[in-house]
This record gives structure tokens, C-alpha cells and sequence, in this order.
């Protein structure tokens, strides 16, 4: 059995980290090796953040190799984009979030927020799923929830992990409260994807 | 079955130590082992921990622990070592008879820190053995057996650990907690009271236990050689392990889980039979170097980058120098075109008034390390100087007495200066600025007072207590005032400009004028309220709003308008109105219908 690599980018805040979790405990729940990585630190504050999650029988570096991610989880446009490169042409899955969060230099009108994203992922995907999920979760009730749709659409490609291992997991990792919007918001997701 | 959980490094740090029966962890909080003391709240029915105020206090609680009998564990960052080395280096040379860990996070590639020190130097130079793991399960058994070897060998040890390992996660294999007492404490100056004669006798001791560990670690079980019938012997530790088997699964390895002392006679004896030994680690040729000294032949740095992650590419590159590797198989994902992001002050932050404030008023500003280093970086460029934890109060001085010399004693200049960092060693320079200085020299120090360690996540510091209606308070003011510093005002930034005439005419004033700025952090309090919003027909785009950099902010398209006008995304602004206040013409408004 080959690994399935994911790559996920976004935004600090955006709950990369936790979505990271979330996989990997689902992948642990269904016997699987896993290994994952985020990087964190000064780009928690509004700067890019981006973690991997490696699993199948025997994962060995958290790390994914460039050009070898099976899916990407892009939870802001423009840093989905970023990463576009790293996928494996053809057999690959982005998914990515139409939201925008403008960097600085956008902001100050240094550069302009790019708006090839949908051609440029297009090129490098074998498949794309481009959608705002974050007006999706805002629908739901919660702009929070955004990390949880776009995680459902994510689960229908990762042929390893069976759908109730995910649900599990996320019961596992969000606070009570939250478990039903966050239910709702995987199922949603694992539609859009569908 | 056993019990699996899935657990970062910086977890399986905290969770070895539970079941090694630990008794005392102490830290300051850094990245990138913030996580090890805040996971220790999860067993605080066991385990004393705290945040203490810097480094060396957190040592020096450590060392009372461990002298005490309780198995002890101090945490930092690599550069938080420098700050306790003073402690440390004689500390070291005392025999221990409960186990002592101290825990470096050092950062290959700074991915969050100001250099990429290598402190297995320090631990070498401070006569401890070190521990490196290559992952979670790694981190976790080698916290349990540094702390048995540490009392075996009356050592304290250290477990280097990179940003990597800390951050990455894996299963990890859970066992219960044995409970672990050590020693009462009995006076005895010769292993306590490091003065000499005590300690010329220790000097033997250090050398003898490190001689002794050479010894056992060509036995030692972490330390792992894995033989596929290959020619040439990688010998590697920590990440690059892994890193190195995604690219070469089928050559021997040595894989070392302490990487000082090293099993001299073992490898020794294994060059005889290889063809060449490799050692692949990140930052200093450190292992590379020991080999050396012993007279065993190695190559490692040459093909090897000396700065950065050896990510598996960069190793399958030099393996490929050497033949190991015939050719290339890893894509070359050239750099990317896509806007850059880097970080900048949250929505709502306390500090972005301040700085807005500093820009404008185009003074000579002194930076210090936290959130606030960011007003180094785009578009506020504010900060000229920046170097390490509560260094901003002693470098104004010298600069200002360098200023007043070339002629611009007219010229104002301001420091900056959090209130975890005030507690972690400003203090120090408070003391000596008041008590250097004529008080004819114009200064004027800010303490940007958010109630928080804001920039590791939210660490309590000496004035989070109010906010947090816990333990027992101090005040910033308060201890400033007893120092003998009366230019002192509390300043609301958020009354924009109210703070900006205080900052203002603070730094025209002769003698050390002390703004204390009081809003808290807006993350760590979840500060949240009623979004402002952009009537675009009163907008004329003069993008001053703009300036303030808040995430939410852009210039954008309306219909029915020709200009570009400022909008405010209502998913990320948390209402603290700064944007409003600065707008010349009032076109930012509180949203009316929500609350
Ligand atoms: S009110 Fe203005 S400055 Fe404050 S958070 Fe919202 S957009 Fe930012
Ligand atoms: S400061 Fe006021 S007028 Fe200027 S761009 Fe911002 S909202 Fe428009």
C-alpha cells in the first residue's frame, strides 16, 4: 500500500492545526500509520500556516516529498495556489477555499490578489473542488465550521479511512457543543465533493 | 492490547515525564516548546508545573526540585539556554540524585526564532549527555530513559529537540505513571555548595560520568544500527533519520538516540568494515566533529547544507554527491510566484495603534521580542534595532548617549518593551537606565502592557492576574515607580488620539518618560465585538485605514462607485474602532443591526 500525502495551507487561525488532528486520529482509528507535521510559530499571527498528514502501513517522515501530494486542502484561495506545484499531476485532488484573506502586500496595493487561482489549480489537479466554504459554514451557523466542510470533502478521496472512523474522530476532537454543527458541516462538505 | 494515542512531540515531552513519575517542570514559554508545560496541566494532579518569569528561574526552581529529591524537568527554547547558562554551568558539575532533564527546542531554519544556535554544543560544553529523538515515540521513551541514566550516572542530561519533532505527530505507546521519589535533602556543601575546594574535585566527576557514558552507550539501546548489506554507514539522529530513510531505505544506518557521549570503540570498529560512514545532521557537523576528534574518518558537512531542515530532497542531493545515490528521483517544485503572506498583528491588536502612532511620528524606535518585533516587518518598518529578550532597555541608552554625542541630543528616541518581557529581564534595565543616566537624556520606554506572553500563545506573565481575577498581582507602575522613574502614564490606546498627544509629547520631555499602554491582547481575552462597517458613499479612499494594517481592511470595488473605496470583511473585524478613529471623514461606522 502507497501513502496518501496531504498537504493543508492556510491562514493562522483558521484551524489547520486541528483539522490536522482530526485526520490523523481517523487514520490511527483505521489502523493506519500516520504521521503528521504543522508548521506553527511566528506565522500564527495572520501569516501562512501549513501542516502534512502522511499515512498508510508504514509512514517513515512526517513530511511530504515536492511534487508527491495526493490531496490539498487549501483553507484560504490564494495559499491553495501556493502550493498547487507540490501536487501529483493527474491522480491528485485540490480542495480549496474560494475565501480571501488579502496578505499585507495586497492590502497596501503593493501586488495584486491573483485571479488565475481557479486556471492555475486547475493546471496542476487532477481534480479541483474551488468553493467558499467559509460562506457554506456561515450558512451553517458558524464561519468556524469552515475547516469541517472543507475536511468532509476531503474524506470522500481518502479511500483508506471509512466514513464513520472520520465522525468518530471528530467527536473525539471538537468540545461537545460544537459536535452536531460540526456533523452537519462534514456531511455538507462530503456532498460538495461528491 | 496496549494504549495508543497520537501525540505531538512537545505531548509525548510531557507525557514521558508523567510516567517517569516526574515531580517539578518548569519553563518560559518558547517557541517551539511551548506545548510541553501546557500539556502538563493535564497531569497537574502530579506534576508541579510552571511558566516561571525567564529562563534561569526556571532553572534555579528546577535545581531546587531535583536537589530536593523530585524528578525535574526544565523546558525553553534553544536562546533561552543562554539565558541560564550562568546557573547551569555549575550547576552541572554537582552530582544528582534525583533525574534532571533540561529540554531545548532548537530550530533548524528559524522557522521562529532570531538565530539557529546548535545547543548540543551547549550541552557538550555544559558536560551533560544528549538525548535526540526522531519522532514521538522517540521524544517520549527518551525522556523516560534520560531521567533513569541522569540518576544512574548523577548527571543531569538534556534532550535536544528541533521544531520539527515538536510539532509533528505520531502514535505513541502509552504506559502507566510509577510513581518516583527520590532522596530526601541532606546538607552536604561538597555536592551542593559549588565553591572551591568543593569543586576542583568535581571537575574529575564531570570527566569520569561522561567517560562512563562513552562507554555504555555502545550498548545502549537507543542508540539503533540497522544493517541491510550496504558498503558505506549513515550515522544520523533526530528528523534527518526519517528524512534519510524516505530516500534510502536500503542502506545500514546508525541511528543514534544520544548523540553525546557517542559509542566511540562501537563505530570504531564498524569503519573497519564499511567503506566510508556518512553522517547526515542538521546545523553543526557536531557528530561529524566528535568522530574527528576520535580519529575516525567521516565526511557529513561537505555534501550537506550547514543551515536549515535537511528535508529528504536536500539529503537525496548530497547522497547523489557522494554515489550513494545514482540519480535524482525527487521533483524540483521550483519557487512559487504567490503574493507572499507573512504575519501581522491580529484584528483588534493593542498594538497597532501604537505603532500607527510611531510611523507617523517618525522617531528612532528600539525593538524588543514579542508580538511587537512584528513592527520590524511591512508596512510599519518602525523598529531599528532588535535583538534578544529585554536587550531594547540597554541598547537606548547606549544609543542615546551615541546620539547625544554626534550632535542629535535634539532627536527623540523611543523603546518598546512587553510586559512578559518587562517581567522576563527587563527589570534589570530598567534599573540600570535610572540609575546611569544624568536625567538630562531625552527617553521615552513604552510598555506595551496586553496582559500576556501574547506571541507563544497566550502565557500567563506578572500582570495577567487581574485580567484573569487569579493568584496575586503586580503591577508594571508600581514597580517602575519604586525604582525611583516619575515621568509614568497609563495610556488607552484605543483612544487613538489621546494616546498618540501622550506618546507625542512623551518623547519631546527631557529625562525617561514611561508609557505604559493598557489594552489587553485580543486573542488571548477572545476580544469580540460588534463589527465596524465602510459607507463607501462617505469614503473618499485615502486609504489612512489602510495604513493600520487590520487583517479585515482592503480597498475594493462598489457598484455605482468609479474609485476603489475601503471595506471591512465582518468574518474577521472584532470592533475596536482604531480604523474609525483615524478616518479623516467618518466613514466607518459601527454596524447598527447586529446587537
Ligand atoms: S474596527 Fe477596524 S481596526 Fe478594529 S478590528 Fe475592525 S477593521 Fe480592524
Ligand atoms: S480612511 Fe476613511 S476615507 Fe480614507 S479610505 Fe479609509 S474609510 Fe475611506
Amino acid at each position: 500500500m502507497v501513502n496518501t500525502n496531504i498537504i493543508l495551507a492556510g491562514v493562522g487561525g483558521q484551524g489547520l492545526v486541528m483539522t490536522t488532528k482530526i485526520i490523523a486520529e481517523a487514520a490511527y482509528l483505521s489502523g493506519l500509520d500516520v504521521k503528521t507535521n504543522d508548521v506553527v510559530g511566528l506565522s500564527q499571527r495572520g501569516g501562512k500556516v501549513w501542516g502534512s498528514v502522511r499515512l498508510g502501513e508504514k509512514v517513515f517522515s512526517p513530511n511530504v516529498r515536492p511534487g508527491e501530494v495526493d490531496i490539498l486542502l487549501g483553507f484560504e484561495a490564494l495559499e491553495g495556489r501556493r502550493f498547487r506545484k507540490e501536487l501529483k499531476k493527474d491522480s491528485s485532488v485540490a480542495i480549496v477555499n474560494k475565501y480571501q484573506m488579502v496578505p499585507t502586500l495586497v492590502q497596501q496595493g503593493k501586488e495584486e490578489y491573483a485571479t488565475d487561482i481557479e486556471e492555475e489549480l486547475n493546471k496542476y489537479a487532477g481534480k479541483l473542488i474551488y468553493e467558499d466554504f467559509t460562506q457554506k459554514a456561515v450558512e451553517l451557523g458558524n464561519k468556524a465550521a469552515a475547516n469541517i466542510v472543507l475536511l468532509g470533502a476531503c474524506s470522500v478521496y481518502v479511500k483508506d479511512i471509512p466514513e464513520e472512523k472520520w465522525v468518530e474522530s471528530i467527536v473525539k476532537s471538537v468540545p461537545p457543543k460544537f459536535v452536531e454543527l460540526n456533523k452537519e458541516a462534514f456531511a455538507l462538505g462530503r456532498k460538495l465533493a461528491k | 492490547m496496549s494504549k495508543k494515542e497520537i501525540l505531538s512531540g512537545n505531548q509525548s515531552i510531557a507525557r514521558g515525564f508523567y510516567e517517569a513519575g516526574g515531580g517539578v517542570a518548569t519553563a518560559y514559554p518558547g517557541s517551539p516548546t511551548v506545548e510541553v508545560i501546557e500539556t502538563m496541566k493535564e497531569y497537574h494532579e502530579d506534576i508541579y508545573s510552571e511558566f516561571s518569569m525567564n529562563e534561569k528561574v526556571a532553572l534555579e526552581v528546577g535545581i531546587g526540585a531535583c536537589y530536593g529529591g523530585l524528578r525535574t524537568m526544565v523546558t525553553m527554547k534553544h536562546v533561552g539556554v543562554n539565558i541560564c547558562m550562568d546557573p547551569l554551568m555549575s550547576f552541572t558539575q554537582s552530582p544528582v540524585d534525583a533525574g534532571f532533564m533540561l529540554v531545548t527546542g532548537d530550530d533548524p531554519g528559524m522557522a521562529s526564532s532570531q538565530n539557529e544556535q546548535d545547543n548540543r554544543i551547549l550541552g557538550k560544553f555544559a558536560n551533560m549527555p544528549i538525548f535526540d529523538p526522531s519522532d514521538s515515540q522517540d521524544a517520549k521513551d527518551f525522556v523516560i530513559k534520560g531521567l533513569e541514566l541522569s540518576e544512574e550516572y548523577k548527571t543531569p542530561v538534556m534532550l535536544r529537540i528541533t521544531s520539527r519533532i515538536c510539532h509533528a505527530r505520531s502514535t505513541v505507546e502509552l504506559g502507566e505513571r510509577e510513581e518516583h521519589m527520590g532522596p530526601k535533602f541532606e546538607p552536604d556543601p561538597s555536592k551542593y555548595c559549588m565553591l572551591p575546594p568543593h569543586t576542583f574535585k568535581h571537575q574529575y566527576t564531570m570527566k569520569e560520568r561522561i567517560e562512563k557514558l562513552q562507554e555504555r552507550a555502545n550498548d545502549l539501546e537507543i542508540n539503533k544500527l540497522e544493517e541491510k548489506g550496504s558498503d558505506v554507514l549513515v550515522i544520523t539522529s533526530g528528523i534527518c533519520y526519517y528524512n534519510f530513510k524516505e530516500v534510502c531505505p536500503d542502506v545500514d544506518v546508525f541511528k543514534l538516540g544520544m548523540v553525546y557521549p557517542l559509542p566511540i570503540d562501537k563505530i570504531k570498529k564498524l569503519s573497519e568494515k564499511y567503506s566510508k560512514i556518512i553522517v547526515i545532521e542538521e546545523m553543526m557537523p557536531f557528530i561529524e566533529n566528535e568522530l574527528k576528534l576520535h580519529g575516525i574518518d567521516c565526511v557529513g558537512k561537505e555534501f550537506f547544507s550547514f543551515t536549515g531542515e535537511l528535508h529528504s530532497e536536500v539529503i537525496e542531493e548530497g547522497l547523489v554527491k557522494l554515489g550513494v545515490i545514482k540519480e535524482r528521483q525527487l521533483k524540483d517544485t521550483s519557487k512559487d510566484d504567490t503574493t507572499a503572506r507573512g504575519p501581522l498583528f491580529c484584528a483588534g491588536c493593542p498594538h497597532r495603534p501604537v505603532f500607527d502612532i510611531l510611523k507617523k511620528a517618525k522617531v528612532n524606535v528600539i525593538g524588543d521580542i514579542g508580538c511587537y518585533t512584528m513592527g520590524l516587518l511591512y508596512p510599519w518598518e518602525v523598529l531599528n534595532a532588535n535583538i534578544s529578550m529585554g536587550s531594547s532597555l540597554g541598547i537606548i541608552k547606549g544609543m542615546r548617549l551615541a546620539m547625544d554625542k554626534q550632535g542629535d541630543d535634539q532627536k527623540p528616541i523611543v523603546g518598546v518593551i512587553g510586559d512578559g518581557t518587562f517581567f522576563h529581564s527587563g527589570l534589570p534595565g530598567f534599573a540600570n537606565l535610572k540609575y546611569q543616566l544624568t536625567g538630562e537624556e531625552n527617553i521615552t520606554m513604552i510598555v506595551l502592557d496586553n496582559a500576556t506572553t501574547a506571541m507563544t500563545g497566550g502565557q500567563p506573565t506578572g500582570e495577567s492576574y487581574h485580567m484573569d481575577n487569579m493568584g496575586q498581582d503586580m503591577s508594571v507602575e508600581d514597580i517602575i515607580r519604586t525604582m525611583g522613574y516619575d515621568d509614568i502614564q497609563r495610556v488607552d490606546q484605543f483612544n487613538y488620539k489621546e494616546a498618540k498627544k501622550a506618546i507625542v509629547d512623551a518623547t519631546k520631555r527631557k529625562g525617561v518618560s514611561v508609557i505604559i499602554t493598557t489594552r489587553p491582547c485580543a486573542l488571548r481575552y477572545k476580544i469580540k465585538e460588534t463589527p465596524f462597517e465602510v459607507d463607501p458613499s462617505i469614503c473618499i479612499g485615502c486609504k489612512t485605514c489602510i495604513k493600520t494594517n487590520c487583517p479585515p481592511l482592503r480597498m475594493k470595488k462598489y457598484e455605482g462607485f468609479d474609485k476603489e473605496k475601503s471595506s471591512i470583511d465582518p468574518n474577521q473585524c472584532v470592533g475596536c474602532g482604531i480604523c474609525a478613529q483615524v478616518c479623516p471623514v467618518g466613514a466607518i461606522k459601527r454596524k447598527k443591526e447586529s446587537k
